[in-house]
């Protein structure tokens, strides 16, 4: 079992975020336990995978300290050769703190020679400087759930009840209610 | 021609008994996935087998709730105070939980019977029965794919989970033919188009999961050909044990309207 990032899209349309991760034998596994564990509510229409190793992020004040040139620690992507052949990579970004349930938003597709490339490219851009992070991850190295999979998949979720916290009692002393003699 | 008028007669009954079973085999088998809350080999199989239990619980609702619309009755009734052997669940489903290779195959098994079920139910000429297959099947396919993907994965894991999951075969095939056995008055049922002929439907249980089992380099034994299997028979003991758990807050306090 290893970890996997899981990025949940909303509705058509929307980014694909990051919510979190599970843990799983392979990514068709980690695909169903990522339905599993944050399509349980309502508002989901498609999930992508991710092995956390193919993650590359950095941080505001990891590029502040120009800690861009250090070799991640997992990534051999990071530090292609110049020159080398380029390939998608998924940009996300994360822009507020004020967010509890997801970290990065997908933000786009860059051909980059590698993942620190990749970031260069997304760093270039107008906002570029208003981002909190970014996570870079090939576009080789997502697993998406499949279109002819959503009505199994997520369609349920938007018909089931569930009940808020504020719902449940929480009197001191558990009391049992009994109907009228 | 389909309708949403109640049978009378031995027609009610027969679909009485048959929705029944049906909802019954959804609850005892949801209840046995619940005893893994805080047992499963990782924190999201426990999140997955509390939601396998919520869905099968709550397709049980579903379907008591179409008993009541027949009959009258109180699904909370029917499911705190009757006795096991007032329950027509199948002897697969009562089993308790094993270890993660069994609960594992016997929700395949469960899955692919009723993937074949409501695939045809859901053609019912008595509508409320139509209507709640359809909406279930779309879950059930989802059920299947979680099951199949750990037999896959048992099956080419170690020696070990190899070793369980064929102990698992062993011990709930034998069980098979009585899930898939025809009840008493399945014959008036059929005729009026409410619900598939079982031997239909245990006909293409079969083929899927033999295929499936086969694809893994499993060998299922022949089922046996000749035996008379009944969904009407005493229930096991373990049966009764599920429901002392499951009755008992309830039976404790028959009055109460709220905990």
């Amino acid at each position: 079992m290893s970890r996997w990032e899981v990025f949940k899209q909303d509705a058509p349309g929307k980014p694909h975020q990051a919510v979190g991760s599970v843990h799983a034998t392979d990514a068709r596994h980690a695909l169903i336990n990522a339905a599993h564990v944050f399509v349980r509510r309502p508002a989901a229409a498609s999930l992508w995978v991710a092995h956390a190793s193919a993650i590359f992020s950095r941080t505001r004040q990891e590029l502040a300290a120009q800690e861009l040139s250090t070799v991640d620690r997992v990534d051999p992507a990071a530090t292609a050769a110049p020159g080398a052949p380029l390939e998608p990579y998924e940009v996300f970004r994360k822009s507020s703190n004020r967010r509890s349930m997801t970290f990065a938003d997908h933000v786009g597709t860059v051909e980059a020679s590698s993942a620190a490339h990749a970031l260069e490219l997304a760093l270039a851009e107008p906002t570029a400087d208003t981002a909190l992070a970014w996570w870079i991850v090939p576009t080789a190295a997502i697993a998406a759930s499949d279109p002819a999979d959503a009505p199994a998949w997520f369609e349920p979720a938007r018909d089931k009840l569930y009940k808020q916290q504020s719902q449940y009692g929480s009197g001191p002393t558990p009391t049992v209610r009994r109907a009228d003699p | 021609m389909t309708t949403d008028a109640t049978p009378t007669g031995s027609l009610l009954a027969a679909l009485v008994e048959r929705v029944t079973a049906h909802a019954d085999d959804e609850l005892v088998l949801g209840h046995r996935d619940a005893e893994w809350t805080g047992h499963a080999p990782l924190l999201e199989e426990d999140i997955a087998l509390a939601n396998l239990a919520q869905d099968e619980i709550g397709h049980a609702i579903t379907w008591y709730g179409v008993r009541s619309g027949l009959d009258g009755s109180d699904p909370d009734r029917l499911v705190y105070f009757r006795g096991a052997d007032e329950y027509r669940s199948s002897h697969l489903v009562a089993l308790p939980r094993g270890d993660w290779a069994f609960t594992m195959l016997r929700q395949y098994l469960f899955d692919a019977y009723e993937t074949e079920l409501l695939a045809r139910l859901a053609r019912s000429s008595y509508q409320p029965l139509a209507q709640a297959a359809v909406k279930i099947a779309r879950e059930e396919l989802f059920h299947l794919r979680h099951s199949q993907l750990w037999l896959e994965r048992l099956a080419y894991g170690t020696d070990e989970s190899r070793a369980r999951l064929e102990d698992a075969l062993a011990a709930a095939w034998p069980l098979l033919p009585q899930l898939l056995a025809p009840m008493p008055g399945d014959a008036e049922l059929v005729a009026a188009g409410m619900w598939p002929a079982p031997v239909e439907v245990g006909s293409a249980t079969v083929d899927r999961v033999t295929g499936t089992l086969t694809a893994l380099g499993l060998r299922a034994p022949p089922l046996a050909d000749g035996q008379v299997v009944e969904r009407h028979v005493r229930q096991p003991p373990e049966l009764g044990e599920l429901l002392s758990v499951l009755q008992s807050v309830a039976r404790a306090d028959p009055e109460a309207q709220a905990w």
